[in-house]
């Protein structure tokens, strides 16, 4: 009797123990705010001279030597005339009269809005796409989203944004908005492509760490600083395009600048980085 | 002749030169076929398309799985059915392997290093 | 009782990880773990160099420092001493054809079990491998 007893009191706490190894695996009990945190939490340890503001700068927030190149790239900013370019169009009226200033009203400086989790379209909104809604339904063609003029007006939005601070959220009472979320989390810890590399495994594991020269950054302040002139593009590009890049990187196809996964990807990354400045357009090498 | 027999002979004739251009057309594929390379190229790259879509439908594929295919056909197509079969082999094991990569993976499991 | 689960837990885990290691060290049955004393083919370890310290194959110098080769990373431990760290030349190519058996949270590429680099090509950079 004792035994069975005894028996009874193991297997509760075994069930218990497996239900809680459940949880956590899963990641089920974490949210937003506790992964943020944990992220925080995970560098902190790391770097622990770099204050939390610094991260907005990126990988110059931890490696000092590219730091000074990055600082006199910034004195002649190469992202200036994309700037002007992208004032044009904001004040440009479309074909039919109206303009992005219709759509915005507040603009330009909307870079604080976005992304958010859009409950009329039921998916998370981004501002390029939600610049390209605006251009098509005043009869304008979409823009592309990786190269070209989007790169303009999203160059002058975030220029006009500069100091707003990211402030994602995540309505946890609308299960679409935490399965998004959710999702952009799943793609960020999972391997692909045939180097078998996850976001997580450089920009979290071997943050900091080297890949020949190149200081691997930490996702805090991935998403506060687009869009970027790379030297390596010779140009302005889009975080999605950068989504792709490293995508293809690690050898892995990539998916769809705008589609699904990776707007949910920036909904998640663009969560880490609350309370971080916006300072875009960037630089990088 | 009337109206009637006028329709049916250009109808009859019409069928037959449908018949003629099938016919010649099954017989150029018939003359390639005859290499039994050709038909283990084709079969090869036929598979390996299918994997390579298997694993894009899980978001799994590799980035050079697609170009190996078209690289396999373009050597089908000159003949080189030896390169035809190596580089469809290769996309067929990508395709697999980035499936795999997904699938194992399809409960999301964080890592140990990251604590909450 | 406890002691029994412990045990039987334990026994688990050496057998499962007894499995894993013999799965990850099938395609190395044509190698001989004792042929330390043979010295290593300067051909093949000259194969191996190039394979391994080249960006397009194996490019072991983006994560690991290696002799004097040119601007290595360092998220991988460096190449030193590989005798006395893998005394079975086995264990050290099942490192390099996926070192995710060992420990599933490595970041290092499976060379092996996901292709970037065919077998012969493999047992050419261990041979350059084990002679640093």
């Amino acid at each position: 009797m004792r035994l069975t007893v005894m028996g009874r009191e193991i297997m509760k706490k075994i069930l218990i123990s497996l239900a809680v190894l459940a949880l956590t695996a899963t990641g089920v009990q974490a949210g937003p705010e506790e992964d943020r945190m944990a992220f925080v939490k995970y560098y902190k340890a790391k770097f622990p001279s770099v204050p939390d503001k610094e991260y907005a700068n990126g990988v110059y927030a931890i490696d000092p030597v590219g730091r000074e190149n990055w600082e006199a790239i910034e004195e002649f900013p190469p992202y200036e005339p994309f700037i002007d370019a992208g004032k044009e169009m904001w004040e440009k009226p479309f074909a039919n009269g109206k303009g992005y200033k219709d759509c915005f009203p507040d603009g330009p400086a909307i870079q604080h809005h976005y992304p958010n989790w859009d409950k009329k379209q039921k998916m998370v909104m981004t501002l390029p796409l939600a610049l390209n809604q605006c251009r098509e339904a005043n009869g304008e063609k979409p823009l592309k989203y990786k190269k070209g003029p989007i790169n303009n007006i999203l160059s002058y939005i975030a220029f006009q944004s500069r100091g707003q601070v990211v402030n994602v959220k995540v309505p946890m009472d609308d299960p679409g908005a935490v399965a998004a979320y959710e999702e952009g989390k799943k793609f960020y810890f999972t391997r692909r492509g045939q180097l078998n590399f996850s976001c997580a495994s450089c920009h979290l594991q071997n943050t900091g760490l080297k890949v020949r020269t190149e200081i691997l950054s930490p996702s805090v302040g991935h998403v506060t600083n687009w869009p970027v002139y790379r030297s390596k593009w010779g140009t302005v590009g889009t975080l999605h395009r950068r989504f792709s890049g490293c995508n293809n990187n690690i050898r892995a196809k990539a998916l769809k600048a705008q589609g699904r996964q990776y707007r949910n990807l920036e909904y998640f990354l663009s969560y880490l980085s609350n309370g971080q400045e916006f300072n875009g357009p960037g630089a990088r090498k | 002749m009337n109206k009637r027999n006028m329709i049916g002979l250009l109808i009859l004739s019409l069928l037959m030169a449908v018949q003629v251009a099938v016919a010649a057309d099954s017989k150029g594929d018939m003359a390639k076929m005859d290499n039994p390379m050709a038909v283990k190229a084709a079969d090869a790259i036929t598979k390996a398309e299918a994997a390579r879509k298997k694993a894009a439908s899980v978001d799994g594929e590799w980035r050079d799985t697609g170009k190996f295919i078209k690289k396999a056909e373009e050597a089908a197509k000159a003949g080189d059915y030896e390169k035809a079969l190596k580089l469809a082999k290769k996309a067929e094991d990508e395709g697999k392997l980035g499936y795999e990569q997904q699938v194992s993976q399809r409960e999301l499991k964080m890592p140990s290093y990251l604590k909450y | 009782m406890r002691k029994m689960v412990r045990l039987v837990s334990t026994l688990v885990v050496i057998t499962s990880a007894a499995w894993l290691t013999a799965c990850s060290n099938k395609p190395v049955t044509k190698q001989e773990p004792t042929a330390m004393a043979a010295p290593a083919d300067p051909k093949i370890v000259a194969a191996g160099k190039a394979i391994a310290t080249g960006r397009s194959q194996g490019n072991c110098l983006a994560c690991h420092m290696i002799e004097d080769g040119a601007s290595p990373g360092n998220i991988g431990p460096p190449l030193l001493a590989m005798k006395a760290r893998y005394p079975d030349k086995a264990k050290l190519r099942a490192q390099i054809w996926d070192a995710t058996a060992a420990n599933p949270e490595s970041a290092m590429v499976p060379f092996g079990r996901l292709k970037v680099l065919t077998d012969d090509e493999i047992d050419k950079v261990v041979e350059y491998i084990w002679t640093l």
